[in-house]
């Protein structure tokens, strides 16, 4: 009896399991995700008639639209910056060539994660991504997106020239393109132009000059409403933005012979230029304005300190190039035509890497110094790109490259940048020239001239500064330096600590990764020799 | 398999023994597996894969490639950086040296657990398991006592271990509490309660991440409702944000306020499913509230609330969304739970350090989790 | 004076008892209820009416908006948010039933029935499992993995299972269910996503659902557990005697009998599967996207939305309230009282 219980368990077992087993595999026919097999084109031949301008033709034919039935699925996190651009001029799109334009979003932490999966995992649920450029140093070598660059020649429309070379080569690895820029980043110092003329205040040029209006302003009222105000906002929360804008402080002090020379790593023997003066420097002024902004800035991000700017009640900030159309939104903005763009301060010191200390400027340390201060601008994140997974079908592929293409053209570019909310900022040259669309938009002439020139100020140094775009970069910058500024802005680490345990971390992950692979990929993304 | 029941249903009268009744029957002796093999099997075929997976990133390392990606095999490596190596202040914390005062209190530690190693030696019946098991029990507990003693104050700094364990046992004593005390209220013969019941309901309901940019807003202290208070108070110019026991305070409190009706609605009930009869009895009887509550309510909701318990602590241990939206995990590294922390090195791709960061939790809650059924359930089982 | 602190019956408290009781009831109440209200006010502001500073009262402290719900229902956002509300409205109740009949299945059985499960049984169980599942990562056939790791195991059990004899028990069972829970969703994302990719399972209903019901199932066998076997054992007994089967037993007296454990665990189920976020992002891409998602993504590069949040967060908690308030009636009732006699 036993025995045969036991058979008659271990047949029910099976049986069971035969079941499950099949009912598992009947959906795979029925629901077959419908994003992975965009429906074959009906190949209708598209015939050009839409204004060529703005398509660039990859197959040209007689009747019906071009890219009739095709579905392109877009993946960029939800909106409404960024991603309501392409939501609202996806039926545009259609209209001029039949295919339809599915933006998928997700939230913004986890756009990488999700692209990632998609593509290392073979799933190919996306055929595009609108995300960050400096992402494509870790999809470009596997080969997850396409190569643009031949696309592009093809592609007069797109004006390729006319978007500013920085961006150019931020979109570019190795040489090639791999993303389209729909979008300009990089960091900007933006001040009261009403509370530092009435406090008899120059713009500052230098970080130190920036502390001491920060001082000096701290504390009075900016926005009349009878209320201390704070000097400077800049905020400070962990993995948040910090490990950006330290960078911006940094870079001045560390690097003056234009970006070939690097400003993270030596590139000699791949040793980080963090446990210097310099950096030790920077590390002291961000933590001192601190002093001068709100109490809980330490738990702060970018949208925090940007809404206080706007709202008034601060006198400096740092920011990306939002705050200017933000500025100037009559129903947000208590700062209408208040507000003044420079380039970031810079250095009168710079970093002797032999000695690893401070020497003043002069011709030779710093050939870029405009009036004796060294400028490197930040261009941090670069700017939101659009790239295309290279394992999409062919007729996916070009219909979201046309789309992209149209995008990023002239003709719906310049309207999306002059708009806040759209998250999009400048990165054409004619942006930062064609002044007229700017006051259209309802700037002022001064804050647009002052605006514009502060991008182009910054666009124009010779001695930009790009992100990191290395293997790994994610943990040098976002893991490590993330936690040793959190640690050391708390006050749980010393200036000396925090720069030791970060040049100790950055060499742990050089070493884990290899050196001298990771001093290859570092010149070729700077163009050092 | 046996059955309690098997052995009382009887042979009374003959059924006719139709096809249809010896079905029935053998349906009937088979019972047993077929209500719990669908969940077995699901659990089973669900959880095998991702456990093994996740158990092999945690000892290799992840790249992209072409391709796809590669898992490297590097063996312990990633788990020697959170003991020994890099990430070691992250996870253990920063330890100060030993003092007086904590060589005293890790005596007093030592002697409890030698006390409770004798206790279980001297019984009558051992066995090796048994002395290994607790053993091991009292080695894990004495590395937890050194590791806590010597970061909680003179100037060590809590690591994501300790931040955790101060989360779920601090933050599980107080919603235990709190919901007992509410559900023993509502269940009285109140006019209204039935308002009151489904009101203290609600915080449970809101999603996590919602819970947590709620607590934001309310705990910001210059555009949050307490503003006037904070002001009041002259504390304009203090933030909470900046002081790690103030930050951790904040993430229990919304931790505690989310949770306790988790407490509340399985305790009610159970206080609901009482039956009346010695309820009703020994107030007759004369016994005051606190009597009947001692011997008849609380034995009675006691293997619910264990229950409940270790359900509670096994999600507490997994805190994220709280410290991730609330604080970002700061200052610094002050309230970084586990799941924070590899979910930091999720997010740079470091998925075997992830996995190893999550493996040990797993372990951790393990231990708890064991500790918490054998002795204390066992215990109590014993006891009614 | 003494009968304000004397109690009529059991139940009912004195009235100095009632005043106390109401007073702490009230304060609860009110912290619970006052986030709430932030929560709504704050849906009627527009930023720079959150960025100044606090504003309490609608129409006396500040002017409300519409806007925020606009944008949320109607505008921009309505095609994310009505498609997720809907997505989780069928997947969240579906998933917390179906785990609800399984699990409470399962959690009869663990306390009425004993069983013995041999630790050789489950090793090669498991063995033979992670070996077809490994079998099909690289790349055989699916149905022939799972076919020879059947017949692998099914031959081992006979030969090396009759060897070594050790059990376990229930509890360990019951114990082995709820460790499912303890592993972090974290660490197991990336390999359900994969798993589910190989089953063309992505983005459906289907994944989502199987995913939710197979983690909550310990939570579900553990609460019932407890509330199965406060059921007097006595009332089965008699109906077995008359003749009932085992399933009926479970259907017509167990089940009634446990309804406000049915209940509560029903509630909590489907407040977890409602509100989860990980896994949701993860198995799906734009078709299966949940609201939960949305809300997360409120927290745009800009920062927080927070009256996009607040809105968000608000039409969430609706459905799960409604349903909390209908079934709340069904946990309050003693249904034992009178059913054992003696």
């Amino acid at each position: 009896m036993k025995s045969k219980n036991m058979l008659i368990k271990v047949w029910g077992m099976a049986i069971i399991l035969g079941v499950l087993i099949t009912a598992c595999g009947a959906p795979a026919t029925t629901e077959a995700p419908a994003a992975t097999e965009p429906p074959a084109a009906t190949e209708a031949p598209a015939q050009t008639e839409e204004p060529a301008a703005t398509e660039a033709p990859a197959t040209e034919a007689p009747s019906g639209k071009m890219f009739e039935g095709v579905t392109v699925n877009l993946l960029t996190f939800v909106g409404p910056q960024v991603a309501e651009p392409l939501q609202r001029r996806g039926p545009d799109f259609t209209e001029l060539t039949g295919a339809t334009i599915n933006v998928i979003t997700v939230p913004n932490s986890e756009l990488y994660q999700k692209a990632l999966t998609d593509m290392a995992t073979g799933t190919n649920a996306y055929d595009a991504f609108l995300f960050a450029p400096s992402w494509i140093v870790d999809f470009a070598p596997a080969g997850y997106i396409e190569d643009l660059t031949p696309r592009i020649e093809a592609d007069p429309a797109l004006q390729w020239d006319d978007v500013a070379p920085f961006f150019r080569d931020f979109n570019s690895y190795n040489g090639k393109v791999y993303s389209i820029p729909l979008d300009g980043d990089m960091h900007m110092v933006y001040y009261r132009i009403d509370s530092l003329q009435e406090a008899g205040l120059e713009p500052p040029k230098t970080w130190d000059d920036y502390l001491n209006v920060a001082k000096t302003l701290n504390g009075t009222d900016l926005n009349g409403d009878g209320e201390a105000d704070y000097g400077s906002c800049i905020s400070k929360a962990p993995a948040q933005q910090s490990y950006w804008w330290i960078w911006s402080i940094a870079a001045p002090f560390i690097q003056s012979q234009g970006n070939t020379q690097g400003v993270f790593f030596n590139t000699e023997d791949m040793t980080p230029l963090v446990n210097n003066a310099a950096f030790k420097r920077a590390l002291e002024i961000y933590k001192e304005t601190g002093l001068y902004g709100p109490p809980d800035e330490s738990n702060q991000g970018v949208g925090d300190s940007r809404g206080l700017f706007i709202s008034g009640r601060c006198a400096l900030t740092m920011d990306w190039g939002d705050i200017g159309p933000l500025a100037i939104d009559p129903a947000n903005s208590k700062v209408i035509d208040k507000v003044g763009a420079i380039v970031t301060p810079g250095s009168t010191e710079v970093l002797d890497r032999e000695t690893g200390e401070l020497v003043p400027c002069d011709e030779t340390t710093c050939p870029y110094a405009v009036d004796g201060v060294n400028y490197a601008p930040y261009a941090s994140f670069g700017g939101w790109a659009g790239a295309i997974n290279a394992a999409a079908e062919d007729k996916a592929k070009d219909a979201a490259y046309a789309f992209l293409s149209y995008m990023a053209q002239p003709a719906q570019s310049n309207a999306d940048v002059v708009v806040g909310a759209t998250g999009y900022n400048p990165f054409r040259i004619s942006q930062f020239e064609d002044q007229q669309a700017w006051i259209d938009a309802g700037f002022s002439q001064e804050a647009a001239e002052n605006y514009l020139s502060g991008i182009e100020a910054s666009l124009n140094s010779p001695n930009m500064v790009a992100d990191l775009r290395i293997p790994s970069n994610q943990k040098y910058i976002q893991v490590e330096l993330d936690r040793i500024l959190a640690e050391y802005i708390a006050g749980n680490l010393t200036t000396d600590e925090a720069a030791q345990q970060l040049y100790d971390s950055w060499e742990a992950i050089t070493e884990e990764v290899g050196r001298d692979s990771q001093l290859e990929s570092y010149k070729a993304t700077i163009g050092a020799k | 398999m046996i059955s309690e029941l098997d052995t009382m249903s009887p042979e009374l009268e003959e059924p006719q023994p139709t096809r249809l009744h010896t079905v029935i029957a053998a349906a009937d002796r088979l019972a047993g597996s077929v209500f719990i093999l669908p969940t077995v099997l699901a659990l089973l075929l669900l959880s095998i894969f991702p456990l093994l997976a996740s158990l092999y990133v945690s000892l290799a390392r992840f790249k992209i490639a072409k391709g796809g990606f590669k898992l490297e095999f590097v063996g312990l490596d990633n788990y020697k950086k959170l003991f020994l190596g890099p990430e070691r202040t992250h996870f253990l914390g920063a330890f100060a040296p030993s003092t007086p005062l904590t060589w005293f209190l890790f005596a007093v530690i030592l002697v409890a657990l030698a006390f409770f190693l004798a206790q279980y030696l001297l019984k009558a019946r051992i066995s090796l398991g048994g002395l290994i098991g607790r053993l091991l029990l009292a080695l894990g507990l004495a590395g937890l006592a050194w590791m806590l003693v010597h970061t909680l104050w003179n100037d060590g700094r809590l690591g994501t271990v300790s931040t955790t364990l101060v989360y779920v046992f601090v933050g599980i004593f107080f919603q235990y509490i709190l919901g007992l005390g509410l559900a023993m209220l509502t269940v009285q013969n109140l006019p209204g309660r039935r308002f009151f019941r489904v009101v203290f309901l609600l915080p449970m309901m809101i999603t996590p991440v919602g819970v947590a940019y709620m607590f934001r807003m309310l705990t910001d202290t210059s555009k949050g409702p307490f503003t006037p208070i904070w002001q009041a108070l002259g504390l304009v110019d203090f933030s909470w944000v900046n002081n790690a026991w103030g930050a951790r305070t904040a993430i229990l409190i919304a931790d505690i306020w989310q949770w306790t009706p988790f407490m509340f609605i399985v305790l009610v009930a159970a206080l609901e499913s009482q039956p009346i009869e010695p309820l009703e009895a020994a107030t007759v009887d004369g016994a005051n509230g606190w009597q009947i509550f001692q011997h008849i309510t609380w034995p009675a909701i006691l293997p619910v609330s264990m229950t409940l318990i270790l359900i509670r602590l096994i999600e507490a241990f997994k805190i994220v969304d709280l410290p991730n939206v609330m604080t970002n995990g700061g200052p610094g590294t002050a309230t970084q739970s586990l799941t924070y922390h590899a979910f930091v090195n999720w997010r740079a791709l470091d998925l075997g350090g992830s996995a190893a960061v999550a493996y040990m939790l797993l372990f951790l809650v393990t231990f708890f989790g064991m500790i918490f059924v054998n002795l204390i359930r066992g215990r109590v089982v014993e006891a009614l | 004076m003494k009968r304000w602190f004397q109690s009529k019956t059991y139940n009912t408290p004195s009235p100095v008892g009632k005043i106390l009781s109401y007073l702490i009831l009230g304060f609860w109440a009110l912290l619970i209820l006052f986030p709430l209200y932030w929560l709504i006010i704050t849906s009627l502001k527009i930023s720079s009416q959150v960025a100044e500073g606090p504003f309490y009262l609608p129409f006396v402290d500040f002017k409300p908006s519409l806007d925020a719900w606009k944008y949320i229902l109607v505008g921009d956002l309505s095609n994310d948010t009505l498609r997720t509300f809907k997505n989780t409205l069928i997947v969240a109740p579906t998933s917390a039933l179906l785990a609800l009949i399984l699990g409470s299945t399962a959690a009869y059985a663990l306390v009425r029935f004993e069983y013995r499960p041999r630790v050789s049984a489950i090793f090669t169980f498991i063995g033979c499992l992670a070996l077809g599942v490994a079998a099909i990562f690289l790349g055989v056939p699916w149905t022939i993995a799972l076919a020879v790791a059947a017949a692998v195991f099914i031959i081992l059990l006979q030969t090396i299972g009759r060897r070594f004899k050790r059990a376990l028990g229930n509890n360990d069972i019951a114990f082995w269910m709820i460790s499912q829970r303890m592993l972090p969703p974290i660490a197991v994302v990336i390999p359900i996503y994969i798993l589910f990719q190989r089953l063309h399972l992505l983005d459906t209903y289907t994944a989502l659902i199987i995913t939710y019901v197979t983690s909550n199932l310990p939570i579900v066998i553990w609460l019932m557990r407890d509330y199965v076997s406060t059921i007097p054992i006595e009332l089965e007994e008699c109906a077995a005697i008359d003749g009932a089967s085992r399933y009926r037993i479970f259907w017509s007296i167990v089940l009634p009998l446990a309804i406000p454990g049915l209940v509560a665990t029903f509630l909590f189920v489907l407040v977890f599967t409602w509100n989860e976020y990980l896994l949701a992002l993860f198995l799906s891409s734009a078709n299966s996207q949940t609201l939960p998602l949305v809300i997360a993504a409120q927290n745009a590069t800009r920062g927080p939305q927070w009256w996009n949040m607040s809105v968000l967060i608000l039409i969430m908690i609706v459905p799960v309230i409604v349903i909390a308030i209908v079934l709340e009636r069904y946990i309050t009732r003693g249904l034992l009282i009178g059913a054992v006699k003696g």
